[in-house]
């Protein structure tokens, strides 16, 4: 029998199952076809070991770095009825029900990315062999999508390795490497990747090793009811923290695992079914799982393609050592592009040293990375007072002070430094990228480069056009992004351009609510509940009051009434608030930066009338007037399309992602409410600050989605 | 076979602290490593056009047995670039420059980095013989008795450490401090205590100065240093500008405790940093477009005995005149290390004195060195002694500061632990 997906072959008694057969892509997944060749070809083993003919299995990839990277994401968006999900689910496992009740040894010989089913399938087999690769990553990331890893692993993972490791593993879906999977006992053995195959025919017939006396005493233990309990209480009590039970899954998760905990397969693995079915039905998943498809396609270029002799960008630069300066500094560091840190005086230059510092140091902590290697990356910045060097530099990012008359003049400086092929950045927030660029003798290689604070932590970064940039820069600049680990979105050149933009009235309607007599902690609260990652007033004391001011101000001067800034916060300014960095902001916070108390000296100066307004209605009064902000952006041709609005608001300002970004959010309350609900305000509260867009109200009108469906 | 001239491209090295001071943190490759990429970037050469990474250190750390190789990897070379690791003492950074000028004068290679690093701070205390021994008894015990038996054997002696710096600053054939043979000289040619610390007065002085007036800013790069790698270090740390004679007097000898001269504060400290140049042929300068700094004409290396090594630049610099048919009036600039105080007095008298000369063994007098160009921005008393860069660190020194007088010819010598002297002489081509 021939397949086409898997490459099954007999040698010596052995059968061999290899994935990734007639593929020429990177990464294999367990498609539809792949799962029923899987099927038909125990058909065949399963007679032959009967007959002696088979004496073992092995599964391996024929595909470099790549052993299986789970089930096809498609396929689970294709099943919409809940029987059709739940008779897929079940064919599954009894696919992989199959496989373990094989009376032969089967082994699993994993190089590279082992993912969600591919695990699962793993999980059947005696034992797991991985080869010791950097590329070898192990996980059930399927928390991540809003589900349940579906195809047994709720079932056959604690057992294999405990429940504690188990939950840990599921539950954040994140990344095991080989020398951990070997320490949690996921794995078997680890060798190199030549040798795998080779060690997995001796490792079939070998008994696996005894459980040390400590280890089968642990065991002992975790099997008893009240222990377990224990552990399933404190599990549920951190992820209600964590998640602020704003995940469906998580908790699912757990109720699936603790049920299977005690029982036999076959009543464990029609929990894990019936879990899985209810939330890939969830609003949560298709919500999350549409963000998986807006980041795979912030990977893809639109532009025009890859030219061979672009040259490398090996060397970066970074004028300015601020607070975002040695942001940027410990990104090229941390990416071998050891960087010349340039700035005007020797405090500046230790400053934005401590700045790469503290985040290299946090990864030593978490063992994320030794001590040489903090040693060699913070080592490969050069700080420098002068232009010396530049002329090996491929890319500089400007952080300098945000006046454009600085600006220019240093891009002028630089010129005459750098090389022809140099890319020349800024990371302005404010300022017109497009005004920037009359300041350069060659605007063709400039754009602008927004990264968000701190580096470390956001993942976005807006690649700013203008009218003269060569394509061939802002492509080279997308696929740098990329390769620096960050999720890129190309914006036109605007006030605020895409992100900041969509954040002012979020902000600035904060400031109205708190002119009206709201205090700062309901607003807060009540963004929180939304699910915001902070609220408006914890984010303006993070941005810095002055930031938020001069940033809303250019905006303002830009777009008119509609983005007017309101009086309290300057008055709080000219008082010498300015947020966290000068400890005068909403809330007090501790020497590590975190938030205590309220300040009550600045509530004092806040106004003194009371007001009431229902949660929704702080909600609504901040949501909507983004939305609005968003359609106005689209409008200007700031964004292509919504998809880059909600990239941008997922991965710049921590727009909770179970609600799949702000223009989802919409399209899931329905374009005709939010319309109707914006004029509400316009009549109510403001007729400027809540003005629908025309391009809101043709929507509407024709009846159309951000996303079509 | 035909010798071509060497050129000096650039010249830098890092700024120097006493050992456990600033630098204490920074292992010896990376006192070397960022200088070398300082240069790259700065001439904007591709990574893989250097033919070799020659650097000499004495202490070299057990983590790095070739240090030159490791150096060159961090820098960021290309890693075809091979790298080879030099020892002379004290004179380590200038033999890795003979050896590179060798090679390029031979046309087989073009450009060579050649320097010094030495982190003093970071030389180890060493287990002594019979805790080894214990520890080689215990590895091939194989049963439990076996294995007692071998503990058994235990003396709160074994824990006595070797400290290696201790060693290393000891000759190891006549089993002299190096402290002592600067008294030895002292006691062979009368020189004084006041006149040591009068010398090494100046010299701290000369480097206060220099260092307040930026005279060294154009050969030092800043260094990252500290727990956290978050401070930069601009300057030498070390000198002392409110040195005086008198508080120089009050110091205890050191090394001959009852009858000594040589103390503390007239000698050099033991310090942390590292020195680099770029070495090219006429062929690279034109190849690369290189703008050489100045010409390496002539070097000498000349052994004597171990217990008076503090002379050797007497007999090395003779050799030196020597082989360039140059001659001490000549030079416009003299850098000589100074170890101790007496050595370096020891030497200028071995110049000027016909009877300082004949103990030498030397037939010619090559007259007085004026104190206005010798070490004129200080020297190791005050600046310290990073000895497998010191070598290299004096000719940094020495061309930055003949191109700011616009002199032609300068001299760079030290003494070498062991019983040797190293000199070499430069040519600036910027005047």
């Amino acid at each position: 029998m021939n397949f086409e997906k898997i490459l099954y072959e007999l040698k010596d008694q052995i059968a061999y199952i290899g994935f990734g057969f007639n593929s020429s892509k990177k990464m294999n997944v367990l498609d539809k076809q792949t799962l029923m060749e899987l099927r038909d070809v125990f058909g065949i083993i399963s007679p032959a070991v009967e007959e002696k003919k088979v004496v073992g299995v092995i599964f391996y990839s024929l595909t470099p770095g790549c052993f299986l990277a789970g089930v096809d994401i498609n396929l689970i968006a294709s099943l919409k009825s809940e029987a059709e999900i739940l008779s897929t689910v079940e064919e599954g496992h009894t696919i992989f029900n199959m496989i373990e009740d094989l009376k032969i040894p089967k082994v699993a010989c994993i190089d590279g990315v082992c993912m969600g089913g591919g695990l699962e399938l793993a999980l059947t087999c005696d034992k797991i062999l991985v080869s010791e690769s950097d590329n070898t990553v192990l996980a059930l990331p399927e928390v991540k999508l809003g589900l349940l890893p579906g195809l047994g692993g709720t079932y056959r993972l604690p057992r294999r390795i405990g429940i504690p490791n188990a939950l840990d593993l599921i539950l954040t879906g994140s990344n095991v490497r080989a020398k951990k999977a070997k320490r949690m006992g996921l794995v078997n053995e680890v060798f190199a990747k030549e040798r795998l195959l080779e060690m997995a025919k001796l490792q079939l017939f070998l008994r696996p090793k005894k459980l040390k006396r400590s280890e089968a005493i642990e065991k002992m233990i975790m099997n008893q009811l009240l222990v377990r309990k224990f552990i399933f209480k404190k599990a549920r009590e951190s992820v209600l923290e964590k998640t602020k039970g704003f995940y469906q899954a998580p908790l699912k998760i757990l109720n699936v695992i603790e049920a299977g905990s005690a029982c036999n397969r076959k009543s464990g693995l029609a929990k894990e079914a019936a879990g899985f079915t209810e939330l890939a039905l969830s609003e949560q998943s298709k919500n999350l799982r549409h963000i998986f498809f807006l980041v795979e396609g912030t990977k893809k270029y639109k532009g025009e393609p890859v030219s061979d002799r672009t040259k490398k960008i090996k060397k970066g630069a970074v004028l300015g050592a601020g607070t975002m300066g040695g942001g940027i500094a410990w990104l090229l560091a941390d990416n071998q592009m050891s960087p010349l840190l340039k700035d005007i005086n020797k405090e500046a230059l230790e400053l934005g040293l401590s700045q790469a510092s503290s985040v290299f140091s946090k990864s030593v902590k978490k063992k994320h990375m030794t001590e040489e290697e903090f040693q060699r990356k913070q080592r490969s910045i050069s700080p420098t007072l002068d232009y010396s060097g530049f002329k090996s530099v491929d890319l500089v990012i400007e952080a300098v002070v945000e006046r454009i008359d600085l600006k220019k003049i240093v891009f002028k400086e630089l010129e005459n430094y750098v090389s022809e092929n140099a890319i020349i950045t800024s990371n302005t927030s404010s300022i017109s990228i497009e005004k920037m660029s009359e300041g350069l003798k060659r605007p063709e290689r400039f754009l602008g480069l927004h990264f968000f604070n701190p580096v470390n932590m956001m993942p976005l970064v807006e690649i700013i056009t203008h009218s003269k940039v060569s394509d061939e820069v802002v492509r080279q600049m997308h696929a740098w992004t990329l390769a620096v680990k960050k999720t890129p979105i190309i914006v036109n050149d605007g006030p605020g351009f895409l992100v900041n933009r969509i954040m002012t009235p979020f902000l600035s309607e904060a400031i109205c609510l708190l002119e009206e007599g709201l205090s700062i902690e309901q607003i807060d609260r009540a963004m929180l509940s939304f699910g915001m990652p902070m609220g408006p007033g914890r984010l303006l004391d993070e941005i810095g009051f002055d930031v938020a001011v001069h940033g809303s101000e250019a905006i303002y001067e830009w777009l008119g009434e509609r983005c007017k800034t309101t009086k309290l916060l300057h008055q709080l300014v000219k008082a010498g608030y300015l947020g966290k960095k000068n400890s005068k902001g909403f809330y007090h916070y501790n020497e590590q930066g975190k938030q205590l108390g309220i300040n009550e000296e600045l509530k004092k100066l806040c106004s003194n009338k009371s007001c009431k307004i229902s949660e929704e209605s702080i909600q609504k009064r901040l949501i909507l007037p983004m939305i609005n902000e968003a359609t106005y952006a689209l409008q200007d041709k700031i964004a292509e399309h919504a998809s880059t609005v909600d990239v941008g608001v997922i991965f710049g300002l921590g727009f909770p992602p179970f609600r799949g970004g702000l223009l989802k959010y919409a399209d899931n309350v329905g374009l005709v409410k939010i319309l109707a609900d914006l004029k509400e305000l316009e009549a109510k509260v403001c007729n400027k600050r809540f003005k629908p867009s025309q391009y809101l109200q043709e929507m509407v009108a024709q009846k159309k989605n951000f996303y079509n469906q | 076979m035909n010798l071509n001239p060497v050129f000096i491209v650039e010249a830098k090295r890092t700024p120097q602290a006493k050992a456990g001071m600033e630098l204490k943190d920074v292992q010896a490759p990376y006192l070397g490593h960022y200088l070398i990429r300082h240069i790259m970037d700065k001439l904007g050469l591709p990574n893989d056009v250097i033919d070799e990474v020659i650097f000499g250190c004495v202490g070299n750390p057990v983590d790095y047995p070739n240090i030159a190789r490791v150096i060159g990897l961090e820098a960021g070379l290309h890693k075809k670039v091979p790298g080879c690791s030099v020892h002379r003492n004290c004179a380590a950074g200038m033999e890795a420059l003979a050896q590179a000028s060798i090679r390029i004068a031979a046309q087989r290679d073009h450009l060579i980095f050649a320097g010094g690093v030495e982190s003093m701070s970071n030389i180890p205390l060493l287990f002594n013989k019979k805790m080894t021994k214990l520890f080689t008894d215990l590895f091939k015990a194989k049963t439990p008795a076996q294995k007692l038996s071998a503990m058994l054997t235990f003396r709160p002696s074994f824990l006595v450490p070797i400290v290696a710096i201790q060693k290393a600053l000891t000759d190891p054939f006549a089993n002299v401090n190096m402290g002592m043979t600067a008294e030895i000289l002292a006691r062979d040619f009368g020189i004084t205590r006041m006149e040591q610390d009068e010398f090494a007065n100046r010299s701290h002085h000369r480097a206060a100065q220099a260092t307040q007036n930026g005279r060294f800013k154009d050969e030092i790069v800043p260094l990252i240093y500290g727990k956290k790698l978050d401070h930069i270090l601009y300057e030498d740390k070390g000198f002392r500008a409110d040195s005086t004679v008198e508080g120089l007097g009050k110091m205890k000898p050191f090394f001959d405790k009852k009858a000594g001269t040589v103390t503390v504060g007239n000698a050099c400290p033991i310090t942390d940093g590292g020195s680099c140049l770029l070495l090219a042929s006429e062929e690279a300068l034109k190849k690369y477009n290189l703008e050489p700094l100045a010409k390496i004409i002539n070097w000498h290396f000349h052994g004597l005995e171990p217990e008076r090594m503090g002379a050797g630049p007497i007999l090395a610099m003779d050799g030196a005149f020597k082989r360039s048919g140059l001659k001490l009036s000549d030079m416009d600039l003299f850098e000589i290390n100074e170890a101790f105080s007496a050595q370096v007095i020891t030497v200028l008298r071995g110049m000027k004195e016909k009877k300082v000369a004949d103990f030498f063994g030397i037939d010619t007098v090559w007259g007085e060195i004026n104190e206005e160009i010798l070490n004129p921005n200080g020297g190791g008393i005050a600046l310290g002694h990073p000895v497998g860069s010191t070598g290299s660190r004096i000719i940094v020194t020495l061309l930055h500061e003949l191109m700011k007088r616009k002199g032609r010819y300068g001299m760079a010598s030290l003494c070498i632990g062991g019983g040797q002297g190293g000199a070499m002489i430069i040519e600036n081509l910027k005047r």
